[in-house]
Formats: structure tokens, sequence, C-alpha cells
């Protein structure tokens, strides 16, 4: 009882132990690399608003806004060796109608948020995981073949890019809508530690995402069915 | 004949060795239930819908507190619905209003469509109250002890069994 | 005495402390001295009230969720901290290693605590403070043994030597228990590990089978030599 069965156990705690310190060393790692993100540009280059159903057997009818947009961005630096993935997603934010909630409140800027479009970036050390085809996934890695970090991947440049997602209100109405902003952001996804994202300031290395934000503007009214057509 | 008075309270004194490092585990848990405001301060992630950021097995450690801004969009937040046991972890895509009543969306990464079929019966979107936590910390593969025992569940009994016989056996 | 039967593994320290440390009581209650269990029963109370905290800190979470009971259950889990750090300080500053205190029936109060200073050595140090009758000045005596001196190979613990050592240098327990004081020139070393087996297997005898004890003997030198080899 004592002799081997003690021995495994001292092997397996000494294991975990230096484990969690390498772990931790890892994970704190991430803090002593600066970062410097930064979008060139962020730009809208084409507004729809159109209707449609949220489902092919739902009977409500909703509008949805198209947002195509431009991007320049370089987040090169969020690439270390402890980077699993960046998950980079851009949201249109628009303040509250003052018909919902009263004339007054109509000035904070984030009472809605929507992701119209989003991207995985792996690093090259997660690119077995990432669900693609298995004709992307080779030419993936083959772009980063005999590099554990691939920092280029961070340079992000989008030209007049459809939306993934075509954006809702609950209330069923987002035609004219003023006020509308689009903003980059970023989720740094580590191997281990804290998930990060793009700060609204500086934190010691860590500079905040400078640009990101693009110029206001106001949806367009709703577009005829006939129009709709004819655009796709 | 004064001996035999020793011995109860040598067995009461490994019996309560057994039961402290129980209760102390169950005690650091809480205590950190406590300081995160979550119910399940630490989770196990057991599907795929947030691939590849997470994989089954995955530990992820929860923040349940809005001290210098509101749960937004982009977090990765850990939620219940109603009548189903099993939290999903997913990311918020939408979000509407302002405060508690704020209408949240929620994709897992890897799925192509949000998460409105996953929600209860006439349920479109979320409400604060919904989640027990966003996703702050990640430690890989630690939590897939629990996958296989809760998979294979005579080996919680053969360990609980194991570390009871050791420790009372086993004076340290 | 149905502990002295009783075989442990000589290898771990642990247990030659342990089963050192339970011979003390029971050699000197044996000699009609008072054990006072004060210690004990202070750091039992201490920790099953802890431990009862934590039980009812599960069901009422269990019964009633977390959300409905946060506010218990921060204050149980600081209560518990309290609790169980008051343990810790008990242990390490109060009880610190003691394993009797009693009192004599000629009125001297004893207290030992033991320890095994060093990891790779088999020595077992004991401090004994005794005080005087009417509450006089403290004495404190510190005997140092070598548990090689009453283990035999085997791992049965024997008692003469033991209760020899402790007799000889501490004056207050050889005045009661005369017979197993040694003279000076004959320490309890001079004890050969011959003897030992002797004397264990004359204790082991009267209750089991020689032949049992023989190859429980036999076994141990070859599992002694598997451990040199992996050393």
């Amino acid at each position: 009882m004592y002799s081997s069965l003690v021995r495994i156990q001292n092997t397996f705690g000494f294991f975990t132990t230096v484990a969690f310190v390498i772990a931790a060393l890892i994970a704190a790692s991430d803090f002593i690399t600066p970062r410097a993100p930064s979008v060139g540009m962020l730009k809208t280059t084409n507004l729809q608003v159109v209707r449609g159903r949220p489902h092919y057997y739902s009977s409500k009818k909703e509008e949805y806004a198209i947002i195509k947009f431009s991007l320049d961005a370089d987040l090169s630096s969020l690439f270390t060796w402890n980077t699993k993935q960046v998950f980079v997603y851009v949201t249109a934010e628009w303040p509250s109608t003052s018909s919902t909630i009263g004339a007054t409140i109509a000035s904070n800027a984030t009472a809605n948020q929507a992701v119209i479009w989003d991207a995985i970036i792996t690093s090259p050390s997660a690119d077995h995981l990432s669900n693609l085809g298995p004709a992307t996934l080779k030419k993936l890695r083959k772009s980063a073949a005999g590099k554990a970090i691939d920092p280029s991947r961070g340079k992000l440049s989008l030209k007049n890019q459809r939306p993934k997602y075509q954006i809702t209100h609950p209330s069923g109405k987002i035609a004219e809508t003023a006020d509308v902003t689009l903003r980059l952001h970023y989720n740094v996804q580590p191997w281990v530690g804290v998930l990060t994202w793009n700060q609204g300031a500086d934190y010691g290395l860590w500079s905040q995402l400078s640009g990101g934000l693009s110029r206001k503007f106001t949806l367009p009214g709703l577009k005829k069915r006939e129009e709709a057509k004819k655009t796709k | 004949m004064l001996s035999s008075l020793q011995n109860p309270r040598q067995a009461a004194a490994q019996l309560m060795n057994f039961g402290l490092i129980l209760s102390t585990a169950f005690m650091m848990w809480k205590g950190l239930s406590v300081i995160t405001d979550s119910p399940s301060p630490i989770v196990v992630v057991l599907s795929g819908s947030m691939e590849p950021a997470f994989q089954r097995g995955d530990l992820l450690l929860l923040w349940n507190r809005n001290i210098f801004s509101e749960t937004s969009v982009g977090e990765i937040v850990v939620y219940n619905v109603k009548d189903k046991d099993i939290p999903i972890v997913h990311r918020v895509v939408r979000k509407f209003g302002l405060g508690p009543r704020a209408k949240l969306l929620t994709k897992g990464d890897n799925n192509n469509s949000d998460d409105t079929e996953l929600y209860a019966q006439g349920q479109d979107y979320l409400v604060r109250k919904d989640i027990i936590g966003s996703v702050v910390g990640f430690l890989p593969f630690v939590g897939y002890v629990t996958i296989m025992l809760s998979e294979h569940p005579w080996l919680k009994t053969v360990m609980l069994g194991i570390m009871g016989l050791v420790v009372v056996l086993q004076r340290e | 005495m149905a502990s002295s039967q009783e075989k442990i593994t000589v290898y771990n320290l642990a247990d030659l402390k342990n089963t050192s440390d339970d011979a003390i009581p029971n050699y000197l209650n044996s000699l009609k001295f008072r054990p006072s269990h004060r210690l004990t029963d202070v750091r039992l109370a201490l920790g099953y009230t802890a431990f009862l905290l934590a039980g009812a800190c599960f069901l009422w979470d269990y019964k009633f969720g977390f959300d409905a009971t946060k506010w218990y259950t921060a204050a149980a889990v600081a209560l518990y901290s309290a609790i169980n750090g008051a343990l810790t300080l008990w242990i390490f500053y109060v009880e610190r290693g003691t394993v009797y205190i009693g009192t004599a029936p000629s009125g001297e109060t004893l207290r030992i605590t033991s320890e095994t200073p060093r990891k790779t050595l088999p020595e077992y140090h004991l401090t004994v403070e005794i005080e005087g009758k009417k509450g006089g000045k403290k004495e404190t005596l510190v005997v140092t043994g070598s548990f090689t001196d009453w283990f035999d190979a085997v791992g049965h613990f024997v008692a003469p030597p033991f209760q020899s050592m402790l007799a000889s240098a501490v004056p207050v327990i050889g005045k009661h228990d005369p017979k197993r004081v040694a003279p000076a020139e004959e320490a309890a070393s001079a004890y050969t590990p011959e003897m030992l087996d002797a004397l264990s297997k004359a204790s082991v005898s009267a209750v089991s089978s020689a032949a049992e004890t023989a190859s429980g003997a036999e076994s141990t030198p070859g599992k002694k030599g598997g451990k040199r080899r992996k050393a």
C-alpha cells in the first residue's frame, strides 16, 4: 500500500503542480506582450432595408437591414504564442428610438447592438481545429507552413463586404433608423489564461484599439419588392 | 480501560479529517460562487458549438457581476433555458435595450444559425437573469475528467470509495 | 495489547511516528497516569462545527438554490474560513505535535510532543514538559530515539525497549515503572535486531501462529531489495 501507490500519488501530484505553474506562466506572458491594434478604415459602402420572414414557415414579416462595408485593420500584434484564435466582429450600433422609451432618453449610443459580420482567425497552431472544408483547410495550412505564429493573418482588408447577418429589431421596424455606427471589435482567445476584448483605454502594454468606429449614418427607407429583386 | 476512551476520539478525528477535506472543497467552490456571483463559476464545455475556441472538456471560469459595464455583444455567456438542464455556452450577437430587461440573442461561433431554436417555446431572446456568467478564463482539457465521470458513472463511485479508504486507513 | 501486533511498513515514516505516538498514551495510562483530552476536544469541536456548517450550507443551497441563499452562503463561507483558520492555528501553535497530556499519580503534569525532524532519517524526537505538583517550575526534557530500536525488521512495534527509553529518560515515568529503567551503561539501543525479532515473535506467538510470522519475515528482505534497485 505504502510504497508504489504513494510514489504514483507523489509523481502525479508533482506533475500537476508543474503543469499548473507552466500554464500560469504562459497565461501571464500575455501581459508582457505589447498590443497595438489599429483600424485604418471602416465605412459603409451600401445600405439596404428589405422586408422578409425570420423563418420560411413564419407568417410574420420583419424589416432587415443589409449593410455592406469596407474595412482595413491591422490586428497582427494580437497574435502571440498563446493566441489560439482571434474572433473579429463588426457591430452596428444605434440608440433607442424615442418612440419606444420616451423623448428624453435617446442618448445612449449602445442601446442596440447587432453583429453584422464576424470572422474566426486561427493561429497556425489551431488550424487543425477550425471547421473548414478539406481544401480550404489545406490552403490555410499551406499559407503558414513552417510558422508557429503568423501575425500576417491579423491584417484585414475587406472591400464592399457583404454582411454575414442581416439585422432586425424586436419591433420589426428598422428602416430609417438614425445615428447608426459600425464598430470593429475583437476577442482574443488564448490557449490558456484570460480572454480579452478590445479595451476602451490603454492598460499597461496593451494599447486601445485606434480607430474602429465608422461615421454615423441613417438607414434608408424600405425598398420596394421589385427593386429588391432587381438588385439581386 | 482508559485507552478505550482514547480510541473513539481518534476515530472521530480521522472521520473529521475526511469530512473536512470534502467540506473544504465544497466551501471553496461556494466561496468562488459568492465572489463571482455565479451559481456555477466553473463549467466544462460539453459541445463543439464554440469550436475552435472551446473544445469538449475545456474548463471555463465565469464572472457574473456587472461592475464596470453591462453584459454586451461579443461576450461569451453561459445561460440556462427554462426546462432544460444543461447550460449552454454561446456568444452574444445582438442586444436590444439596456438594463435587466435588455433582449439578448446568442449564437455559437461554429453554428450557422442563432440560438432562437434552442430557447424555450415562444422565447425569442434571453434576458440578463437567464445568464449565469460570462467566460473570463480558460483552461484547456482539464475538465475532461468530469466528462469521463458523467459518461461512466461507476467511475465516480470507485473514485470516491478509494479516496475515502485512503483517508480513513492512512493518517498523514 | 492488540496494537503491538499490528504490522506497519517500516519505510513509512508517518506510520512509524503514528504507531509510536499511539504507544505513549497506552503506556502511560497503564501506569495510572490520568490523561487530559482538552486539546483534542477543542480540535474536534472546531472541526465538527466547521463540517456541520458546510453541511448546512450544502442543504440550503440544494434546497433553495444559489440566488435565494447567497447572502447566507457568503456568511457561511466567511465563518467557515474563520473556523478553519482557527483550527489551523490551534494545531500549529497550541497542539504543536502534542501526543499526550496527563497527570502522574504523584501529581506532576506531563505534556509530550513528538516530531520526526528529518524526512530521510528514522529519528524520533520527544519533548517532555513537566510541571510540578504545586504548579512549580516547568522542566523540559528532550528525548531522542531511533525507530530502529523499537520496530523489528518486519514492522512490528516492540513495546519493552520503547517503554524503557521513556522510563529511563523521564524520571517521572521511571518513578512509576522502575523495572523498565535501564542501568546507565545499558541504553535502549542495547536491544539487537535479533533480540527485537525474538521479543516480537514471543508476543505474537501468544496470539497467532508462529508460521505466519515467519513467512512475513521472509517476504520483507525481498521487498527491501526491490526498493533498493528502484532507488
